[in-house]
C-alpha cells in the first residue's frame, strides 16, 4: 500500500478510535491496536506504543475542554495516580521483557476472562443514574475527596464524594499494570474503580478516567518510546485523527445521560475481553 | 429508577476548590500542548511523505526511523541537520511531555493553597514518571 493511503486510512480509523475512546474514557488504544495489526499487519509491539499515542492524544484533547466544564476530579485523579503511575511503569518494563516469550498470550486470556466478569455488574447498574449515597472513609475525608458538577441532562448541580478509596488504589495499580503492558489506557479498570468504589457518578468517572490515562500513557509511552517500540510514521496520523475523535467526542458526552454513556460502555467492555482472548490464542 | 444523587453525606469534610485559574490553565496546558505536537508531527508526516514518495505501508512498518534520535545528542544534532524523522521524534516527545507539563501545574496549585498532602502527592507522581521515563526506558532498551 502506498504511504499516502496508508496515513490517511490511520487518519480516519483513529477519528473512530478517538470518538469511541473519549465517550468511554477508554483512550481509544483498544481500538487502535487491533486494527493495526490485523488490517494493516504491523507488528504487536509496534501497535501497542501506538496504542499510547492514542491514548494521550485522546486525553489531552478531551481534557481540556472536561477540566474546563468540572466534569474532571483533579483532586481525585492526582490522588489515584500514586497508583496508576508505579503500575504503568511495571508493566511495560514487562512488555519489553515479555515480547519475545509466551507468557503474554495466558496473561491476555486472564484479561479478558476478568473483563467478561465486570459486565454483569455494570448491566445490573444500566438504570442507576447517579449511584446513591456512601460514607467517605478516613482517607477521603482527610484529602477533601468531595466535589460537584453541573449535568446539563439533570439540569442541576450534582454533589459526589468518594468511598473506598482503599480497594479502589489496588483496582487503579491492577489498571496502571495493564495500561503500561497493552498499551490500552486501562480505562476500563479505571472507571470501574471510580465508578464502582468510590461511588462517583458515570460522567465524572469517564471524565475523570480521561483525564488519568494521558499521565498513566505517559509513563507507558515514555518508556516505550525511549525503547524504540515507537513508529512515528505510525503515530503521528494516529495522534491527529484520534485528537479531532476525541475533540469530537468531549462535545458529545455533556449532552447524554449517565446511562446512555454506561450503555456504550458495556458492548466496548464485550468487544475488548473478546479481543483478549482471541488475541491470547493466537486468532487475529 | 433514578437513585438519589450522592450528596455528601453526614461527617463529610468540605468541599476544597481548586481556584477556577487552576481549571483554566490546565485545560490551556492541555490544548497548547496538544496543538504544539500535532502541528510537529502533521508537518513532519507531510514533509515525510513528500521526501520519501515511493514509501510503502510494508517499508513503514518494517523499519523504525526513531532510533538515531532517542538520546539527546541525537535528537539535538537530527533537529539542526533538517531530519524530517528528527522534528517528527520532536513532536512525540511534545505529546508524552503534555500530561506531565499538567500534572506539574496540579502541583504548583496544591502548593499554592497549602494542600501539603495533595502537594506530597502530586510531586510523588511527577518524580516517578520523570524517574521511570529516563530511567527504565533507556535500560530496557
Amino acid at each position: 500500500m502506498e504511504l499516502a493511503l496508508f496515513v490517511a486510512l490511520l487518519v480516519l480509523v483513529a477519528i473512530a478510535a478517538g470518538l469511541v475512546g473519549s465517550l468511554t474514557g477508554l483512550g481509544g488504544g483498544v481500538i487502535v491496536i487491533p486494527l493495526l495489526v490485523i488490517l494493516f499487519g504491523a507488528p504487536i509491539q509496534i501497535a501497542i506504543g501506538t496504542g499510547f499515542v492514542t491514548i494521550l492524544a485522546t486525553s489531552s484533547a478531551t481534557g481540556a475542554a472536561y477540566v474546563r466544564d468540572h466534569l474532571t476530579d483533579l483532586r481525585i485523579g492526582m490522588f489515584l495516580e500514586i497508583a496508576t503511575v508505579p503500575g504503568a511503569l511495571v508493566g511495560a518494563t514487562l512488555t519489553v521483557f515479555l515480547t519475545h516469550a509466551n507468557l503474554e498470550s495466558a496473561l491476555l486470556v486472564a484479561l479478558g476472562v476478568v473483563l467478561l466478569a465486570i459486565i454483569p455488574g455494570s448491566l445490573a447498574r444500566r438504570h442507576i443514574e447517579l449511584p446513591p449515597p456512601l460514607p467517605q472513609d478516613a482517607r477521603s475525608r482527610a484529602l477533601g475527596l468531595t466535589g460537584e458538577y453541573h449535568d446539563k441532562v439533570l439540569d442541576r448541580d450534582v454533589p459526589y464524594q468518594a468511598a473506598r478509596t482503599s480497594p479502589a488504589l489496588g483496582v487503579m495499580f491492577g489498571a496502571g499494570v495493564v495500561s503500561g503492558m497493552f498499551g490500552i489506557g486501562g480505562g476500563v479498570f479505571k472507571v470501574l474503580a471510580l465508578e464502582r468504589f468510590l461511588n462517583l457518578p458515570m460522567k465524572v468517572s469517564t471524565a475523570t478516567s480521561n483525564f488519568m490515562i494521558g499521565v498513566t500513557a505517559a509513563a507507558g509511552a515514555g518508556v516505550m518510546v525511549t525503547a524504540g517500540y515507537v513508529n512515528p510514521i505510525v503515530a503521528a496520523p494516529v495522534a491527529i485523527g484520534t485528537a479531532f475523535g476525541a475533540f469530537l467526542g468531549s462535545r458529545v458526552l455533556p449532552t447524554l445521560s449517565n446511562r446512555t454513556v454506561r450503555i456504550l460502555f458495556v458492548p466496548i467492555i464485550a468487544l475488548l475481553a473478546i479481543e483478549m482472548i482471541l488475541r491470547g490464542f493466537g486468532l487475529p | 429508577m433514578t437513585a438519589v444523587p450522592s450528596a455528601p453525606g453526614p461527617g463529610a469534610t468540605p468541599v476544597e476548590r481548586l481556584p477556577e485559574q487552576a481549571y483554566l490553565r490546565m485545560s490551556l496546558v492541555l490544548r497548547v500542548g496538544l496543538g504544539l505536537a500535532l502541528a510537529i508531527l502533521g508537518v513532519g508526516i507531510v514533509a515525510h511523505i513528500l521526501a520519501f514518495p515511493n514509501a510503502t505501508s510494508s517499508s513503514t512498518l518494517s523499519s523504525n526511523p526513531i532510533l538515531p534520535y532517542l538520546s539527546l545528542t541525537g535528537l539535538a544534532s537530527g533537529l539542526a541537520a533538517g531530519s524530517v524523522d528528527a522534528f517528527l521524534t520532536l513532536g512525540l516527545l511534545v505529546l508524552v511531555a503534555t500530561p506531565i507539563v499538567r500534572v506539574l501545574s496540579g502541583f504548583y496549585y496544591f502548593r499554592r493553597g497549602g494542600e501539603r498532602a495533595m502537594t506530597a502527592i502530586t510531586l510523588t507522581v511527577m518524580v516517578m514518571l520523570v524517574v521511570g521515563i529516563l530511567v527504565i526506558g533507556p535500560l530496557v532498551r
